[in-house]
This record gives C-alpha cells, sequence and structure tokens, in this order.
C-alpha cells in the first residue's frame, strides 16, 4: 500500500503544488498589503472629537486600535492612535490615546481638512475669512458659505502666478544664462583687444542687459501677484483653542468630512487619486504628487529600449547568424549570459566611471567649455542613466532574440534561399519577421528589470528633487544632460528618509502600488502585442 | 563596583522617573529676524559637501528662489571632506559641512587665499536614543549606551548590558533581551555616534543595520524590546526620546532645544556652511543674500521641518553680524 502511494507519484504531485501554490500565496499576499495600505489613504475619513476626562480634547481621525499590558499597573488597556495633524502646532502628526482616557466622543459637523502648501494637513475649524485684515465673512456658517468662490479663486490665481514662473520668467532666466555663457565664450575664444571682439563682447553685453530689464519687469509683476494673492486669508482654529492666519492661497484642497456623503467623499476620493497621479511634490517628497517620478522613470525606460532592443538584437543576429560556430563565439555567449548575473551596483559604477566622468567629461571640455568648472554632460543624468541600464538589460535582449532565431525552422530559412533570395534578403523578410514575438518578450523582460531597479541609477542621475522635467517646451525640447526623478528610488527615498516617516508612509505604499501597476501596463501591452505578432507570424506552428 | 555602578543608574531614573517625556514641538526662536527681499540678485548657487545636509540645502535653495526667480542652483552632497577642496578650486561658494574643517584643510585654504574660511553655522543636529514608547525607561548615561550598543565597551563598564532589567525596569521587561538598531556604515550618524557615545569603540554585531534614519525609528516602533540611535527630527508617536547624561550619576537631559543649545545634551552638532571671505571686503551679494536667508525666521523654519534644531536668535545674531 505504502509502496505504491509513493511509486504511484502522487505525492509528487502535492510537492509540485505546493510549491505553485506558496508562490502564489506570497504574490497574492505582497499585492494585497500594497492594495489596501495604498489605496485607503485617499479616502476622506471622518473627524472625531475626543473630549478627556482631565478636560482637554482631541480632534482626529482613527488611525489603529490596539490592547497592551500597561507598565505600571500591569492591567490591559485599550488605545488608539489619532491622526491629529496640525504639525504647526504640535510637533507630531499622530498620538495616542487611551480608551480609559475618554469620557465622551461626537462628530462636529463643521470640522475642516485642509491640505496646505506646507506643514502637512490641518484639522480645526475656520473662524473668519478676511481680506487684507478686513473680515469678509466672521462666523463659520459665512464663511462655509463663501469659501468655496473665494478658493476657486486662489487656485487660478496660484494657476497664473505658476505660469509666470515657469514661462516667461523660466524661460527668460534660461536666455540670460545662455546669454552669460556666450559671453564667456567670447572672452575665453577671442582677443577682446581687437576691435572686432571689443565689438562682439559690447554685443553680448547689450544684450544681457536689454534681457536684464526684461527680466526685472516681469520679476516686480510677479512679486505684485503673490502680494496681491496673499491678501486674502483665512483664520484657522484648532480644537484646543489656537489660532493662525493662513494665505488662502497656501491651502490646496479643503473639505468637510462630517458633512459629506458618500458619492461626495468618491468625488473626492477620485480627485485625491487624481492630484497624486499628476501633482508636484510637496515638503520634501511627503506630500503632493509624483508626477515627475513617473515621468522620468518612463521616460527612461524608452530610452533605455531604444538603446538596449537594436544592439541586442544585432548581436544575437551576428552570433546566431553570421558568426562561424566555434570556442570563440561560445565564449561570447557565455559572457554574454554571465553579464545577467552581474550585480546592478557594479553597472551603476561602470556608468559613473565610463559614461559620466570618461565620456561627459570629454564632452564638456569640447562643447561646454564656458560653462566649466560647472559640468553639464559630466555629471549624472537621464542620458547617462539609461545607458547604463541599457548595458544591464542588454544579455536579456540577446539571450531572447537568440532562442527566438534558433526555433525558426531549417526548412524555412531553406525555402527562401532555394527561391533565389539572398542571405539578408531571407533573414530581413523571413527570420527576423517570425523572431519579433521573441524579440518582444526580451523587450518586456529588460523593460520589468529596468523599471523596478533602483541602485545603479542612484550613482548616474537620480535626484531626489529635479527641479524641470527632461522633457518639455524649451529647445532642444529633450533635455538628455537633467537629472530626473524615479519612482523606485521615490519608494527607496521616502521610506527610509524622511523626517516625518509615520506620515509620509502612505505614501511610500502608494507609491509602490503605482509603480507596480505601470510595470504591469508596460508588461501587458508587450504581451498583446506579442500575441498579435504571434498570430501573424505563426510560420513555426506550420 | 559593578554593582554601586547599577544602584546610582537605577536611582538617577528613579529621580527621573516621575516626570515622563513627551513629544515637544520644535519651534523657531520668535526674536529671530524675517528675511528681506533686496533688489539685483541673480546667478547661480554652486553648493559641494556634505550628505547629510543635501535636504537642508535643497530647501533652503526652494525657499530662495521664490525670492529671486532667476537664481539656479545646484547642490551636490558627496560628503563632508568634499567641501574644502571646491571652495579652494572655486567650483562652489558654499562648502556645507556637518563637521568643523580640520587643521590640514583649513591650512591648505589659508595657503591659497590669505585668509581662514568663514564658518555659518546654520542648525544644530542631536542625536536622540529612541526607544519603544510603551517602555518605561527615561533616561541613560553615555556609559550604559557604551554597554548597550559596543562590543569593546571603552566607557567602562565591565560586562555587556543585554537585558532591560539591567537598567532597572522590572516586571515582565526585567527579562526581555534588548534589541539593537543602529544606522549603516556610510552613514555619517554611524560615525558620530561610535565616536561619542561608544567612545571610538566598536558596535556589537547584534546592532540590526538600516538603510535609513527613518527605518530606524520605524523598527523601535515596531519592536516593543528595541532600541537605537537617529535625529531628533526623525521622532514619531511610535518612540520615545529618552534623556542622556554624560556620565553615570549625573544628571540626564532630554534633547530639547534649550538643553541642546545650553551644552547639557552630550549627543548634539553645528551643522555648518563654508564660505570663502575675504576680511575687510563685502560679500559676494548673491552669497550674503544667502546666507542671511538661511539666518532668517523662515531659513530656520525649514531647518524644524527637515528635522534638524533651529539656532537660538543669539547665535544667529553674532553670525549675521559677522557676514554683514
Amino acid at each position: 500500500m505504502k509502496k505504491t502511494f509513493f511509486t504511484s507519484g502522487t505525492p509528487f504531485i502535492w510537492l509540485t503544488g505546493l510549491a505553485a501554490a506558496l508562490g502564489l500565496l506570497m504574490i497574492v499576499g505582497l499585492l494585497l498589503l500594497i492594495l489596501v495600505n495604498g489605496l485607503g489613504i485617499f479616502w476622506p475619513q471622518n473627524l472625531q472629537q475626543f473630549t478627556l476626562k482631565d478636560g482637554s480634547v482631541v480632534l482626529g481621525e482613527v488611525w489603529e486600535k490596539e490592547t497592551h499590558d500597561n507598565y505600571d499597573t500591569g492591567r490591559e488597556e485599550t488605545r488608539y492612535r489619532i491622526k491629529t495633524a496640525n504639525r504647526d502646532f504640535y510637533g507630531l502628526d499622530f498620538r495616542w490615546l487611551k480608551e480609559d482616557d475618554i469620557s465622551e466622543r461626537q462628530m462636529p459637523p463643521t470640522a475642516w481638512v485642509l491640505e496646505r502648501q506646507a506643514w502637512g494637513q490641518f484639522f480645526g475649524f475656520i473662524i473668519r475669512l478676511s481680506n487684507n485684515g478686513v473680515a469678509l465673512a466672521s462666523d463659520e456658517l459665512n464663511v462655509a458659505a463663501q469659501l468655496p468662490e473665494w478658493h476657486e479663486k486662489m487656485l487660478a490665481a496660484a494657476d497664473e502666478i505658476h505660469q509666470l514662473e515657469k514661462g516667461s520668467i523660466g524661460s527668460i532666466s534660461m536666455q540670460i544664462e545662455n546669454m552669460r555663457l556666450e559671453k564667456r565664450k567670447v572672452i575665453l575664444r577671442r582677443d577682446t583687444t581687437t576691435a572686432s571682439g571689443r565689438a562682439a563682447l559690447r554685443r553680448v553685453d547689450e544684450e544681457l542687459a536689454s534681457l536684464e530689464r526684461q527680466y526685472q519687469e516681469l520679476e516686480k509683476e510677479l512679486m505684485q501677484r503673490i502680494t496681491d494673492s496673499r491678501a486674502i486669508t483665512i483664520t484657522l482654529r484648532t480644537i484646543d483653542g489656537q489660532e493662525k492666519e493662513l494665505p488662502l492661497i497656501d491651502v490646496v484642497r479643503m473639505w468637510q468630512p462630517n458633512r459629506m456623503s458618500a458619492p461626495e467623499k468618491a468625488g473626492l476620493y477620485a480627485a485625491r487619486v487624481w492630484e497624486f497621479l499628476s501633482g508636484e511634490p510637496r515638503e520634501a517628497n511627503m506630500e503632493g504628487g509624483v508626477f515627475p517620478a513617473i515621468f522620468g522613470t518612463v521616460l527612461m525606460v524608452i530610452l533605455m529600449s531604444i538603446a538596449a532592443v537594436p544592439i541586442g538584437v544585432l548581436t544575437a543576429v551576428y552570433l546566431r547568424e553570421y558568426a562561424k560556430q566555434g570556442p570563440v563565439v561560445r565564449a561570447v555567449r557565455i559572457a554574454v549570459n554571465n553579464m545577467a548575473g552581474v550585480p546592478s551596483i557594479v553597472y551603476g559604477i561602470f556608468g559613473l566611471g565610463f559614461f559620466v566622468y570618461t565620456v561627459g567629461g570629454t564632452i564638456d571640455q569640447l562643447f561646454y567649455s564656458e560653462a566649466l568648472p560647472s559640468p553639464t554632460f559630466g555629471t549624472g543624468g537621464i542620458l547617462w542613466a539609461s545607458l547604463t541600464l541599457a548595458l544591464l538589460t542588454l544579455p536579456v535582449v540577446v539571450v531572447a532574440t537568440e532562442e527566438g532565431l534558433a526555433a525558426v525552422p531549417r526548412s524555412i530559412r531553406d525555402g527562401s534561399l532555394a527561391l533565389g533570395a539572398t542571405k539578408f534578403e531571407t533573414l530581413w523578410r523571413i527570420i527576423l519577421p517570425s523572431t519579433s514575438p521573441a524579440i518582444l518578450t526580451g523587450t518586456i523582460l529588460a523593460i520589468a528589470r529596468a523599471a523596478g531597479e533602483v541602485a545603479p541609477l542612484m550613482v548616474t542621475g537620480v535626484v531626489k528633487l529635479a527641479p524641470s522635467l527632461p522633457l518639455d517646451s524649451t529647445f532642444p525640447y529633450l533635455h538628455l544632460e537633467r537629472k530626473f526623478m524615479h519612482l523606485g528610488f521615490h519608494i527607496y527615498d521616502v521610506g527610509f528618509q524622511s523626517p516625518n516617516v509615520e506620515a509620509a508612509l502612505p505614501i511610500v505604499y502608494a507609491t509602490t502600488l503605482l509603480l507596480v501597476l505601470i510595470i504591469l501596463t508596460l508588461n501587458l501591452t508587450a504581451i498583446l502585442l506579442r500575441n498579435r505578432l504571434y498570430a501573424r507570424f505563426s510560420v513555426t506552428k506550420i | 563596583m559593578f554593582k554601586k555602578k547599577i544602584l546610582i543608574a537605577a536611582l538617577s531614573l528613579l529621580a527621573l522617573g516621575s516626570t515622563t517625556l513627551q513629544a515637544q514641538k520644535i519651534s523657531v526662536d520668535p526674536a529671530l529676524p524675517e528675511y528681506k527681499k533686496v533688489s539685483g540678485i541673480s546667478g547661480t548657487i554652486n553648493s559641494i559637501g556634505s550628505d547629510t545636509m543635501n535636504n537642508l540645502m535643497t530647501l533652503w535653495a526652494e525657499g530662495f528662489a521664490k525670492y529671486y526667480p532667476n537664481v539656479r542652483v545646484q547642490v551636490e552632497g558627496k560628503g563632508s571632506s568634499t567641501a574644502p577642496p571646491a571652495l579652494i578650486a572655486g567650483t562652489a561658494q558654499f562648502g556645507p559641512m556637518s563637521r568643523t574643517m580640520k587643521k590640514g584643510e583649513i591650512d591648505k585654504f589659508e595657503k591659497k587665499f590669505g585668509y581662514k574660511p568663514t564658518a555659518v553655522p546654520t542648525s544644530i543636529d542631536a542625536l536622540a536614543v529612541y526607544v519603544n514608547k510603551d517602555n518605561p525607561l527615561t533616561g541613560l548615561s553615555l556609559q550604559q549606551i557604551d554597554a548597550i550598543f559596543s562590543k569593546t565597551r571603552r566607557g567602562g563598564y565591565d560586562h555587556a548590558i543585554t537585558r532591560w532589567g539591567e537598567l532597572g525596569l522590572t516586571g515582565p521587561w526585567a527579562n526581555k533581551p534588548i534589541s539593537l538598531y543602529g544606522r549603516n556604515s556610510a552613514s555619517g550618524t554611524y560615525g558620530y555616534f561610535k565616536k561619542h557615545a561608544l567612545f571610538k569603540g566598536d558596535y556589537k554585531d547584534s546592532v540590526k543595520e538600516q538603510p535609513g534614519s527613518a527605518s530606524v525609528v520605524q523598527g523601535i516602533s515596531e519592536d516593543k524590546y528595541g532600541i537605537g540611535y537617529s535625529g531628533i527630527g526623525y521622532i514619531t508617536s511610535g518612540v520615545k526620546a529618552i534623556a542622556l547624561g554624560k556620565k553615570d550619576g549625573q544628571k540626564q537631559y532630554t534633547p530639547t532645544v534649550e538643553n541642546v543649545t545650553a551644552g547639557k545634551y552630550p549627543l548634539a552638532r553645528f551643522l555648518y556652511l563654508y564660505i570663502n571671505k575675504a576680511p575687510n571686503r563685502p560679500l559676494d551679494p548673491l552669497v550674503r543674500e544667502f546666507c542671511l536667508f538661511i539666518l532668517s525666521k523662515e531659513g530656520q523654519q525649514v531647518v524644524v521641518k527637515d528635522g534638524y534644531l533651529p539656532l537660538p536668535a543669539k547665535v544667529v545674531n553674532k553670525t549675521r553680524a559677522l557676514i554683514q
């Protein structure tokens, strides 16, 4: 009986099934953890007011409940972790409350949640709305009635200020900077003692002066607008009676959670998720959105693919189709396979030493010498980071393509050659198209690896906060030398380095979820494309 | 001998036991001046130096750019030792350093320019020792910390402290092992703690090394029996910063702004910004304004936001006078 059980193979089936189930369970568990923690944070929770037995009051969201043994009494007690926000008043965003200390709970309907440009959220009441110190509304009801309209105006004003800063002022600052470099170039390259040299210098100086004048005017306008917009203020009062005046323009979003219905909350939820996806980060990345990081990640992956796929495919074609099979080719193949196993930080350091310092440094000396000693290409940037990752993912593309080439049946090649096609024509028209699903598989694997890689990027161009995107509307549009932000690094930075980790932790989960989703989307697109190609070039199956 | 030490430690614990420590709100000195915008400031700020101050420099630069939208900023943070060469070569106007310049570095600077570099204190970094919020412990001496964290015990203890009972805790805590959290060796915090709290000794192998200050705090808030060190700004509601004393039996002080600036708290350091200022000659306006911005109410608020301690008005005013 026992013998037949073992020899029947049943235990082995169980074993394999168990292994598969375990792997699946771990993946599902991880995804669930990220989903639960990442999706919940944007939901507007109700604000609870706790009156404590010592008479003090606390206003906040309940985040966690736990029981523990008190050290002094040895008794078990229940307590809650309350998000009180108001970092500028209390120093911390969270505090613990003991169940035994609470004498009364209620939900004040007029309590506001404010998302602010600085200092995180505010929980409390808005008691006054004023214009230049003159009250426009001075009781809670009136304030609540007038606030939405004023806030709309302020958001529009903030938008205009932003446009002015990034648009006109940004471009004129850049022109001034270029003109300065031009001036240095003239001084460096031309003899300013000659008449033509002096004339060139004068011309540059004049242009610089005219640009400076334009700039001064714009700056005056900007400062005027900023002062004007800051005249509209609201007076905040915390639950324990502390007051503070805040320019309305510094409020990103405001709502009264205890008054909202479920559909209203759903609407707000969607708006906050959208802000997270499309907004700029604030407060050392702990608040606001992650758009620059999404943009940087995707652009880097695209640049990486542009570099890695053609080179990888050409290498594979040479190795499989043209090279004489022998010990040398075998050695090359082994080397390529082993490259896939080299730790990614080694590539990072190679990228830093070769791309950034050697190649970038040389480019700077040849073409950007007037900007030295501050480097242009001789420092980390999106180009160098993409090339480093291209090196890292090259073996994946090579191996996948080679396998695809090997799978093309000999009969098809022979058929093509027999019909009079040259070797190149056979390759170009017959073999490569039927290999394209394999090439895409390689690309998928490469993208998935590149999008999740952080270590090599840290030394080749990823920064915590990049002032401008690597792709914008100023010439030459794609700025390959710029540093960029990346979702993986964002997770590392916010999770491990941010000073207020308790408040920032939800952002880490949300960002992780986003990174997983982006990789999933990239992969799904590639898989769909591959399946369509399979359907078209299914010669191998005939 | 040893028993006596424990007794003293326990006594000092008792003395402190009555005052419960609460997270304090750090605020800037109200006597600090506001920043006032001047006209005609433009150019590029180049900063090369400490990685500890990377975040701070970036935040200051952002705040400064609000006043002067055409000022461009480049911050490079690869370590304090990269600041002096950059200042000497002129590739940066600012050299942020989390320590003072060594004599050799000052000499090299003086050889090139004929005068010494100017150190502008910008903020204070106080290192706190954290325990879980449920831990009844209120304070430790540096010797006790050395016996907890170090395997060399240069502080003088003849045996390692491994259980909470040895620090005077009773009940279910007495037999629980102490679980250690620390930073990885690349961190400046690791080096500073080693030098000042471990008396240049070595860490125990059982210290769980974390990749960031925030993850030390996270670890301790999850681990009820944990202890670790990080900057005071990283405090959360899950942990408690305990008081520290220089020696066994001496009074122990919590890391508050007052105790730190009075020099009573033993683990604190200034964070400096080094500049090149020729004596009896006015500073370049851009450099001057950036320093004045840091030494203003707004600049010091950035310090609080980034998790460090702001300067008291006395220090600020002295430094402002030096620059202007």
